[in-house]
C-alpha cells in the first residue's frame, strides 16, 4: 500500500501538468502583481521603485477602508445566504423522490446558467427606486419600506451582495447536493431502521459527512465575497461615490481609471493575502472536525 | 394502532411541512422567473424595459431586436468559437484537476499540502489585476488570437476551483476502495481510472456544468485577449450595443438571450441525464 | 458492471483525445489565414488594411464612423479599415494593447490617456502631419486647445468641438405650476420647492454615470469661480477654497431639498431622460448634444436656460461648464504605415465633423465644415439660440473626460456622485477631494 500511494512516476504524471500550467498562467502574473505593488507605475512606463509607500498609502485611504468593510459584509452575506439556503434546498431536493424533486434540482441551479449581465439587469429593475418592482410591492401593501435601494450608501452594498448570493446560490446547492449523493445509501438505511426522521437522518449523517464539502463551500463563499467585482461594476459602478467599492473594484479603479497601476496592485496583493489567510484559517478551524468512518 | 400513531405524527409535521413546501415552490419561481424575464426583455424597447413595463410580457414582439443582434455580428461564428473554447476548457480542466486532486488527496509525497494550497490561490486572484501581465504572456507564448489564448487561461483559473472540489470528494471516499483494488493487484493507474473516477461521477458531472458555464459566460478575459473578429465569443456581442451615452437595451437583451438560451436548454436536458448517471452509480455502489 | 464502467472511462478518454485533436487543426487554420492575407497584400503594395479602434455602438458614434468610412473608400480606394469596437471599459483594452505592443494603427483617445501614452511613447507626435495634411488650416480658431496639448504638441486629431453642459427645461411644466425659470440660486430653490409640492421631479439626472455628476458639480463651481473643476485639475487651486466649499454646500442643500429623483445615482440615461420626456421632471442636465433628442420628444416645449447665478457672483451668467480638451483620433508610433495612418486619421476626424454637422445637428465641432455642406434637417431652435449666444460665453471648463490628471478625475467623479446622496456631507466631499489634490502636488 505504501508503495502504491508513493509511486513517484504516477505522482509526477498526475501533478506536473497542472502545476506547470498553473505556475505559468496564474502564479507568474501573480508574482508580477506583488513586484509592481512596490512601484509607482502607470501600467505602461517602466515605473519607479518606491518601497512600501503604496502600502502605507493604503492604510490612510478612506476608499481602502470602505472596500475592506464591504468585502467583509459581502463575505458574511454570501456565507449565510448561500450555505444556509443551499443546505435547506439541497436536503429538500434529495428527499423529495417525486418528479418535483427533479424539478427543484434543475430550477434552483438555473440562475447560475444565466450570464451575470442578465442577472444584474434584472435586479437593477427590481430595486429601481422609481420604477422598481420591490418598491411597488411595498406600495401595494401600504408599507413604508420604499427605499433608494441602490442610491443609498448604506443599503447599496447589501443589495449588491444579495444579487451575487442569489445568482450563485446554485453552485453551493449543487455542491452540497452532490455531496449528499455521494454518501453511501446504507448509512441512511441504518438510520431509518433506528427510526430517525429524514431531518434527523440529515442532521446525524449528512452534515458530519459533508464536513469536507462545507469547508470548501465556506472558502468559496468567503473568498468569493472578498473578491466581489462584477456586480459592482455593472450595478453601481462602485457608487454612489465609493460606497460599494470592493478591493477588486478599488484595484480596477486605481489601475485603469486613475492610471495608478502600482497602487492598484498593492490593493490586489492585499486582497490575495487576505483570501489566503482566510483559507488557511478555515482549513485549520474545520480540520479539527474531521471525522473518520 | 400503528396507523393512529402515524396519523398524529403526520399532523404535527403538517403545518411546518406546508410552510416548507410553499417556501420551496416560491424559491423555485424566484429562480425560474429570470429566464422568462430575459425573454420578455429581449422583445422590448428601452422605454418598456425601464419605464412603462419592466416586468410584464411585451405588448408588441419586437423581433427587430433579434434582427439587429443577428445582423450586427456574426452569431454562428461567435457561437462556434464559444462552443469550441468551452468544451475544450471543460475536458482539460476536469482531466487535469482530477489527476491533481487525486495526487494531493490520496498519494503521499513531500509538499503535497503546499501544492494544494498553492493551486488554491487561483481561486482568489482578482482577474482584473492580472489582465495585462496575462496579455503579455499570451503574446510571448505566441498564442494571441488562437483558441488556446482563452482555453489555457480558462483552464488554469478553473483548475483551482475544480481540484478543490474534487479534493473534498476524494477525502470522503473510503480508502478501502483502493486497498481492495491494490490487493487485487491493480496498479495505480488502473485503480485511478477504474475505481476512483467512477466514484467521483457526481462531482465530475457537477464540475462539468460549472466549468462549462464559466467558460461560456466569461467576459473580461475574452474582451482583453481576443482582438480578432473571427475569434470572438458570444458574450462579446454585447459590445455592439453598449454606447458611452446610450445603450440599445432591447437588442442587448436579444444578444444575451442568444448567448444564454442554448445553455439553459442544454442544462435542462443534460441535468436529467446527469441525474440518471448519478443515481445508477449510487445504486451500484450501495 | 465493472466492464461497463471501464467502457465509460475509455469512452471519456477517447472523447477527450478527439476533442484535442479536433481542435488543433482549427487553430492552425485560424492562425495561418491572416498571415497569408497580410503577405498577399504586401506583395500588391497597394491594398493596405489599417486597424482602427473606435466607438461604434449608438447613432452618435455609428453615423459619423459609417460616413467617414464611406468617404475614405472614395478618397483612398486602396485603404481598408478593420474596425475594432471600443467597449465601455475605462480604457482597459487600449492599455493592454499598448502593454503588449499591439496598438491599432489608429485609435480614439481621451485627454487623460494621451498623458499616460505620451509618457510611455505609445502615441505618435502629429505635429508634422498637422501641417502636411493642412489640418491646422481647417481647424476652428476656438478649437486650438483641442488639437494642441499643453506641452505644445499634437497627439490626436480632434473632431468634437468645445461642447457644453446645458440645463434643459420643460416650458409647459414651468408655466403650468407658475414657476419662474430660475435666474438666481434663490429662485432655483423656490422652483425646487414648488415642483416638489406638485410631485414633479425638479431636475432629472442620469447620475449613475459619474461624468454627469462631475458636470453638475462643475455647474455649481462655475457659479463661484469660472475656473470650475478645470482649475483644480491643473493643480491651480485647493478644494478648500471658498468657491469649491460653497459650491458643494449649495448643491448639497438643494439635494436635501429634493432637487433630484429618488434613486437618481442609480439611474441610467434612458431612465432619467424618460422622466424628462414624459413630463415627470421639470429640468434635465446633459451635454448640448441632447438638443436633438429633446427637441424630437418635446418639440417646442423644451428650452435650455442659463445656469442660475448666486448673489456672491452675479456676473457668472456666461461662465459655462463643459468644454473641450485634447482628444480624438491618435496614431500608433509602431504602425507599419504610420504616415498613411496619420493622414487617414486626420481625414476621418474631418469627416466626423461633416457627419455630425449634417446628420446630428451639431455645429460645435473642431474642424470647419465646407460651406457647401448643408445639414440634412434644419437645426432645432435650441441650437440656433446656442449658436447666437456662443460669442458671449466668457469661459468654459472641461468635461470629466477632458481632465488631464486621471487621479483627480477619479476623485471628483466618485465624490461628486456621492455628494448627491443625502447621507454624505459637503465637508467629507471637500476633505476627500483635498486629500487627492494634496497628494498630487
Amino acid at each position: 500500500m505504501q508503495s502504491f500511494f508513493s509511486n513517484k512516476k504516477a505522482i509526477a504524471i498526475f501533478v506536473l501538468p497542472s502545476l506547470l500550467l498553473f505556475t505559468i498562467i496564474v502564479f507568474y502574473p501573480l508574482v508580477q502583481i506583488f513586484i509592481k505593488s512596490f512601484y509607482d507605475w502607470n501600467g505602461l512606463s517602466s515605473g519607479t521603485f518606491i518601497g512600501i509607500e503604496n502600502y502605507v498609502r493604503l492604510f490612510d485611504d478612506t476608499t481602502f477602508r470602505i472596500s475592506i468593510i464591504n468585502g467583509l459584509i459581502f463575505a458574511a452575506f454570501l456565507t449565510i445566504y448561500q450555505i444556509g439556503l443551499g443546505t435547506i434546498l439541497a436536503f429538500a431536493a434529495s428527499n423529495i423522490k417525486t418528479k418535483a424533486g427533479g424539478f427543484f434540482r434543475i430550477v434552483y441551479f438555473l440562475p447560475v446558467v444565466l450570464s451575470v449581465t442578465v442577472v444584474c439587469q434584472l435586479w437593477l429593475s427590481v430595486f429601481n427606486a422609481e420604477y422598481g418592482l420591490l418598491n411597488k410591492i411595498f406600495e401595494i401593501f401600504g408599507m413604508s419600506f420604499s427605499q433608494d435601494w441602490l442610491s443609498d450608501g448604506n443599503t447599496a452594498i447589501y443589495v449588491v451582495a444579495f444579487v451575487n448570493a442569489w445568482h450563485y446560490l446554485g453552485y453551493q446547492f449543487a455542491l452540497i447536493l452532490a455531496g449528499i449523493k455521494s454518501i453511501p445509501g446504507h448509512y441512511y438505511e441504518a438510520a431509518q431502521i433506528d427510526g430517525a426522521s429524514p431531518l434527523q437522518a440529515h442532521l446525524r449523517i449528512t452534515l458530519p459527512m459533508l464536513a469536507e464539502t462545507y469547508r470548501f463551500c465556506l472558502v468559496l463563499a468567503i473568498t468569493g465575497g472578498l473578491n466581489a467585482f462584477t456586480q459592482m461594476f455593472i450595478m453601481t459602478g462602485g457608487g454612489p461615490g465609493t460606497a460599494t467599492y470592493s478591493l477588486t473594484y478599488m484595484m480596477y479603479s486605481s489601475s485603469f481609471r486613475a492610471g495608478e497601476y502600482g497602487y492598484g496592485m498593492a490593493a490586489a496583493s492585499f486582497l490575495v493575502i487576505e483570501c489566503l489567510i482566510a483559507t488557511i484559517v478555515i482549513n485549520k478551524l474545520m480540520a479539527r472536525e474531521k471525522i473518520v468512518y | 394502532m400503528e396507523a393512529v400513531i402515524k396519523k398524529s405524527n403526520r399532523k404535527k409535521v403538517r403545518t411546518g411541512d406546508i410552510i416548507y413546501k410553499i417556501f420551496l415552490w416560491v424559491y423555485a419561481i424566484f429562480s425560474f422567473y429570470p429566464i422568462i424575464w430575459m425573454i420578455f426583455y429581449s422583445f422590448k424597447n428601452n422605454d418598456e424595459i425601464f419605464v412603462s413595463n419592466p416586468f410584464g410580457p411585451p405588448g408588441v414582439l419586437r423581433w427587430e431586436n433579434y434582427v439587429k443582434a443577428l445582423t450586427q455580428y456574426n452569431v454562428p461564428r461567435y457561437f462556434l468559437n464559444s462552443v469550441v473554447i468551452s468544451v475544450v476548457t471543460v475536458v482539460l480542466t476536469i482531466t487535469l484537476a482530477t489527476m491533481f486532486a487525486y495526487a494531493t488527496a490520496r498519494m503521499r509525497w513531500k509538499g503535497q499540502n503546499f501544492a494544494r494550497i498553492f493551486v488554491a490561490i487561483g481561486m482568489f486572484i482578482p482577474i482584473q489585476s492580472i489582465l495585462i501581465p496575462l496579455a503579455v504572456l499570451v503574446r510571448d507564448l505566441n498564442l494571441a488570437n488562437k483558441y488556446l489564448s482563452l482555453i489555457i487561461p480558462y483552464t488554469a483559473f478553473n483548475l483551482a476551483f475544480s481540484s478543490m472540489v474534487l479534493y473534498g470528494f476524494l477525502r470522503s471516499i473510503p480508502v478501502e476502495l483502493e486497498e481492495a483494488a491494490c490487493i487485487d493487484g491493480a496498479g495505480i493507474f488502473t485503480t485511478f481510472f477504474r475505481v476512483i473516477v467512477p466514484n467521483l461521477k457526481p462531482a465530475i458531472s457537477t464540475l462539468t456544468i460549472f466549468t462549462f458555464l464559466q467558460a461560456w459566460n466569461e467576459f473580461p478575459i475574452a474582451l482583453i485577449l481576443i482582438t480578432k473578429e473571427s475569434m470572438k465569443t458570444l458574450p462579446l456581442g454585447l459590445l455592439f450595443f453598449q454606447g458611452q451615452f446610450t445603450t440599445d437595451w432591447g437588442a442587448m437583451g436579444a444578444a444575451m438571450a442568444i448567448a444564454s438560451l442554448p445553455t439553459v436548454i442544454m442544462y435542462i436536458f443534460f441535468s436529467n441525464q446527469v441525474e440518471k448517471a448519478i443515481t445508477i452509480g449510487g445504486a451500484v455502489k450501495g | 458492471m465493472k466492464s461497463k464502467r471501464l467502457m465509460a472511462t475509455l469512452l471519456v478518454v477517447m472523447m477527450m483525445t478527439l476533442a484535442f485533436v479536433g481542435c488543433a487543426p482549427a487553430e492552425n487554420t485560424e492562425a495561418d489565414a491572416p498571415k497569408e492575407n497580410v503577405d498577399t497584400k504586401e506583395v500588391k503594395d497597394e491594398a493596405i488594411t489599417l486597424r482602427i479602434y473606435a466607438q461604434y455602438s449608438d447613432d452618435d458614434t455609428k453615423v459619423p464612423y459609417d460616413y467617414a468610412a464611406q468617404e475614405l473608400k472614395k478618397a483612398y480606394p486602396n485603404v481598408t479599415l478593420e474596425l475594432d469596437i471600443q467597449g465601455q471599459d475605462d480604457g482597459q483594452k487600449l492599455q493592454t494593447y499598448a502593454a503588449t505592443g499591439n496598438l491599432p494603427d489608429i485609435f480614439q483617445v481621451g485627454t487623460a490617456q494621451i498623458e499616460t501614452f505620451k509618457e510611455s511613447k505609445n502615441i505618435l507626435v502629429l505635429d508634422d502631419y498637422v501641417k502636411s495634411t493642412g489640418f491646422d488650416k481647417k481647424l476652428h480658431a476656438s478649437a486650438e486647445n483641442l488639437l494642441w496639448n499643453e506641452d505644445g504638441h499634437a497627439y490626436a486629431f480632434p473632431y468634437a468641438g468645445n461642447e457644453l453642459v446645458l440645463i434643459y427645461y420643460n416650458k409647459e411644466l414651468f408655466e403650468e405650476h407658475g414657476v419662474k425659470v430660475p435666474e438666481t440660486y434663490e429662485e432655483l430653490k423656490e422652483a425646487v420647492a414648488k415642483f416638489n409640492a406638485a410631485d414633479i421631479v425638479p431636475l432629472s439626472i442620469f447620475a449613475k454615470e459619474k461624468w454627469i455628476t462631475t458636470a453638475l458639480y462643475d455647474v455649481f463651481a462655475t457659479r463661484f469661480d469660472e475656473g470650475g473643476i478645470k482649475k483644480l485639475d491643473k493643480g491651480n487651486g485647493s478644494a478648500k477654497e471658498e468657491a469649491y466649499v460653497k459650491a458643494a454646500e449649495h448643491l448639497h442643500e438643494l439635494v436635501k431639498l429634493g432637487l433630484l429623483a429618488d434613486g437618481a445615482t442609480n439611474m441610467n440615461y434612458d431612465q432619467a431622460a424618460s422622466l424628462f420626456y414624459e413630463g415627470k421632471a421639470a429640468m434635465f442636465i446633459n451635454g448640448q448634444w441632447e438638443i436633438q433628442a429633446s427637441t424630437e420628444k418635446l418639440g417646442d416645449k423644451v428650452d435650455w436656460m442659463f445656469y442660475p447665478v448666486v448673489s456672491e457672483n452675479p456676473e457668472a451668467k456666461y461662465a459655462f461648464a463643459g468644454g473641450g480638451a485634447p482628444g480624438g483620433y491618435a496614431v500608433s508610433p509602431y504602425s507599419e504605415h504610420k504616415d498613411l495612418a496619420a493622414e487617414v486619421a486626420a481625414f476621418i476626424s474631418e469627416k466626423y465633423c461633416e457627419a455630425k454637422y449634417m446628420y446630428r445637428a451639431n455645429p460645435l465641432l473642431a474642424v470647419k465644415v465646407d460651406p457647401s455642406i448643408e445639414p440634412v434637417e434644419k437645426f432645432p431652435p435650441m441650437m440656433e439660440k446656442l449658436a447666437k449666444e456662443l460669442p458671449n460665453i466668457t469661459s468654459t471648463t472641461a468635461f470629466a473626460w477632458g481632465l488631464t490628471e486621471p487621479k483627480f478625475k477619479v476623485a471628483i467623479e466618485d465624490q461628486s456622485q456621492i455628494l448627491l446622496t443625502e447621507g454624505y456631507s459637503p465637508e467629507q466631499f471637500i476633505e476627500e477631494l483635498e486629500k487627492t489634490i494634496e497628494r498630487l502636488k
